[in-house]
């Protein structure tokens, strides 16, 4: 396993991790930018744009592109998150240039008037599925409840009012001030040979002008407001907190998703054994999630609407023996052996490596290698995670969640 | 990737197979016991659903949480799932940890407690788990389409029935533990970094039990009906259907697979093409191949807003239909390539395997090796696909929609 990185002059950065013995290779464009970087009237204009690179360049057609990609055999894809949007494919190794070609092409679309029309329908559609699967749902109206003001409250989606009344030209002016080089990492890992790559990307990118994309960052702890919506077509009560958490950044983030497994994970946590081990929530997970210079921490509990009154007092019983008694060594010793394994499991594929690889890269200019990253886990202790719990207050939630109408549920 | 594969079979017939996997340090295991959807009696649909939460509440010397911390303790990833014929136990882990798992896995297939109280605890979860499906209408819709499609009771959902859960009791459920685990029966596969010898040393002592009673072979009978609407007050209106295909066990295996590659592999496949990219129809659809021994089918899934439906399923329905026209030498070349890439990548991950393995097993009775796969694909032109889709025209949908608007079937 060699690391392997390199800087065009206009500030798009390549990463490598070759590994010869592997038997496919995957790479990954990382541009940092979401939803957090839009205003209230384009909101959800990121993922709408990550759709639209798709739809091809000047000289691809959105039909060329799907068969240029599928002519390698590629698992190719892309997803949006407040904060990154990833263009990414796992492919055989013979087919790994002509992957990294094809996305630097897409990389400056064509954004046609005519393809922006048509998908916008496709947009509408995501959005009115997502309507129909209320775990994510609640999760997205959680998130904006708790982060209020702070840019990481803005949908990712976007509304039917947003999408509906963005144009094509809004887009364009946003792809060009956030689709610059310097705001843009490629990743790639596996097996490959890693200067063929950088040449390639080095003459089909090395012409981009740099606009200096930037974000500012800014700290935020949540809201912790408390919210229900009443929905005549759900059964069960969908329930989503989230409080504040480590960022990025922060070294701590390790002891944060060990804690988060402690009382969350979906067997022997805390979450588990006083909720779903006695069937009173039929699922109950917590996890951490850190962000560019912010963080929190979810959990996702689902239950019967009769119950989420004694659902709600339990995990205040849990949130307050945690605050008062911290964690236990027996707890911390199967949090990090199930959050290794997990690690080993997922480092064995080169796709699943390459998210790992490209954001430790955009969010701390740093390369971590597997084996860096478990001995950071192994080196948290029990009084790390009890100081993060002491400064990181888990009774400080923010709550929102959806349920059928008339069965009332709340403090 | 040259493959190899171990086999060994114990006394009382369970089988072991596994294929190692250079360069790894994980290892993961799979075992199908017999007791899946389709083999339980009238009235005990959800039985395996319950069973497979219970045998994990206190196994061998450990209570509920004993069993559990030892798991967890191992780091292993587990999964539980219900099919038509088993109920699949699997966990992956780092290597080193293999033997320690297997011991507590002899202990909750051969030894689990069954205490009347806990069942009550894995019963109500297996209830919950049910209603719920209420509030996802996109997994209740193929849970719905896959048993009307299938004769009965091929088609029966691993998740359960509401109103079988609710009569189900303590005792006959731990009946179907106690014949349904029957080694004579039970598949056991692995994949990634072991030693085999040293597996089978161990199994060859730890399910050292007599072989049980072959299970009657299945009679199926009828299958539901050919559509079913289901009213949700939802944003779209999920779409289900399915139509027959030739099984794994016809020669025409590999050509409808291209074939279904063809009409839903990559984006550039007809149906993302036709629905999604021409007329923005929708966001998810999907088509996918599903085969049991000598039943199989091709389901599709799209959801759409109501006012589209309509239009969504007429298209749909426009592909599968004009698909035995044939295929074009790029289609066939784009399907195969694809096809190879999933097998290939599918061959890095332990988990994939071991589960591949031990269904190639139950399935054709031996394993496929992935030269043999790659070989038969290669071997598919634009002649045997057309000819297979010609012999096996897709005449009769079963359709299963869920959301605020029917469709009308033509």
């Amino acid at each position: 396993m060699e690391f392997r990185k390199t800087t065009l002059d206009n500030g798009l950065t390549v990463i490598g991790e070759v590994n010869p013995a592997a038997q496919s290779a995957a790479i990954g464009f990382f541009v940092r930018t979401g939803a957090r970087d839009e205003t209230a009237e384009i909101n959800g204009v990121s993922h709408f744009l990550e759709h639209m690179l798709f739809k091809g360049s000047d000289r691809l057609s959105a039909l060329e592109v799907n068969e240029a990609f599928d002519r390698t055999g590629a698992k190719f894809n892309a997803f949006t998150s407040e904060e990154n949007t990833v263009y990414y494919a796992a492919v055989l190794p013979r087919f790994l240039p002509e992957v990294t070609e094809l996305w630097t092409e897409l990389l400056r679309p064509a954004l046609r008037q005519s393809d922006f029309d048509l998908e916008k329908n496709v947009i509408l559609e995501e959005i009115a599925m997502y309507k129909d699967t209320p775990h994510f749902d609640v999760m997205d109206k959680c998130r904006a409840l708790h982060f209020g003001l702070h840019p990481c409250g803005a949908s990712v989606l976007g509304t039917n009012e947003s999408i509906t009344g963005l144009t094509a030209e809004a887009m364009r002016m946003y792809f060009n001030m956030r689709y610059s080089p310097d705001n843009i990492v490629a990743a790639c890992c596996g097996n490959l040979d890693f200067d063929a790559i950088c040449r390639l990307i080095e003459k089909r990118c090395g012409g981009w002008t740099a606009t200096e994309a930037r974000r500012a960052l800014s700290y935020y702890g949540g809201t912790g407001q408390k919210e229900r919506e009443e929905r005549a077509n759900l059964v069960r009560e969908h329930i989503c907190l989230m409080s504040a958490g480590v960022s990025m950044q922060d070294e701590r983030r390790f002891a944060m998703s060990l804690l988060a497994a402690i009382v969350g994970d979906d067997t022997g946590s805390r979450y588990f054994w006083e909720l779903v081990d006695p069937a009173i929530a039929e699922t109950a997970v917590m996890q951490a999630e850190s962000m560019d210079g912010v963080g929190a921490m979810y959990s996702f509990i689902r239950c019967g609407p009769r119950d989420a009154q004694r659902v709600y007092e339990i995990v205040g019983r849990i949130f307050e023996d945690v605050a008062a008694n911290g964690v236990t060594e027996a707890e911390l010793e199967a949090a990090r052996n199930k959050v290794l394994s997990a690690l080993t499991i997922k480092s064995e594929q080169p796709m699943g490596r390459l998210v790992s690889l490209g954001f430790n890269w955009v969010y701390g200019r740093e390369y971590r290698s597997v084996a860096d990253d478990v001995a950071a886990v192994r080196k948290v202790t029990v009084d790390d995670v009890n100081a993060l719990i002491g400064e990181f207050d888990l009774r400080k939630f923010t709550r929102y969640a959806i349920g059928p109408a008339g069965e009332a549920a709340g403090d | 990737m040259r493959s190899k594969l171990d086999k060994h079979v114990l006394k009382n017939g369970m089988v072991l197979l596994g294929e190692p996997m250079p360069g790894v340090g994980s290892v993961a295991f799979n075992f199908l016991l017999p007791c899946g959807a389709a083999t339980l009696g009238p009235g005990q649909c959800g039985a395996a659903a319950v069973i497979q939460d219970w045998v994990f509440r206190g196994a061998g010397e450990r209570n509920s949480r004993q069993l559990v911390d030892a798991l967890d303790g191992l780091g292993l990833h587990r999964s539980t799932a219900v099919s038509t014929h088993h109920l699949a136990m699997g966990a992956a882990m780092e290597a080193s940890n293999l033997a320690a798992a297997l011991e507590l896995y002899a202990d909750v297939i051969l030894r689990p407690r069954l205490e009347v109280e806990q069942f009550e605890l894995s019963r109500q979860l297996a209830i919950h788990d049910v209603i719920g499906l209420d509030d996802e209408p996109r997994q209740k819709v193929m849970i719905r389409l896959y048993e009307q499609f299938y004769p009965d009771p091929f088609g029966r959902p691993g998740i359960g029935k509401l109103e079988d859960l609710e009569k189900l009791t303590p005792l006959e459920t731990a009946d179907i533990v106690k014949t349904g685990f029957n080694p004579a029966e039970t598949i056991f596969a692995l994949a990634g970094k072991y030693d085999f010898d040293a597996v089978c040393r161990q199994m060859e002592q730890l399910f050292d039990v007599p072989a049980g009673a072959r299970r009657a072979e299945i009679t199926p009978g009828k299958p539901g009906q050919l559509y079913t609407h289901v009213p949700h007050a939802g944003a779209q209106v999920h779409i289900g259907l399915m139509t027959a295909a030739p099984a794994i066990t016809s020669e025409s295996y590999y050509d409808i697979n291209v074939a279904v590659s063809v009409l839903s592999g990559g984006m550039s496949s007809r149906l993302f093409t036709e629905v999604r990219e021409k007329r923005g129809l929708c966001y998810a659809v999907g088509a996918r191949y599903s085969t049991l021994k000598d039943m199989a089918g091709i389901s599709c899934y799209a959801g759409t807003t109501p006012e589209k439906a309509q239009e969504t399923i007429d298209v749909i329905r426009g592909e599968f239909g004009r698909l035995w026209e044939g295929i074009t030498p790029d289609e066939l070349e784009r399907a195969k390539v694809g096809l190879e890439s999933s097998l290939i990548m599918q061959s890095e991950s332990s988990s994939a395997r071991a589960s591949g393995i031990a269904s190639d097993y139950f399935l054709l009775g031996r394993v496929r090796s992935l030269e043999e796969i790659k070989e038969r694909l290669e071997a598919t032109s634009v002649d045997s696909v057309t000819r297979c889709l010609r012999e096996n025209r897709f005449d009769e949908y079963t359709t299963v929609t869920i959301g605020p608007r029917e469709v009308v079937l033509t």
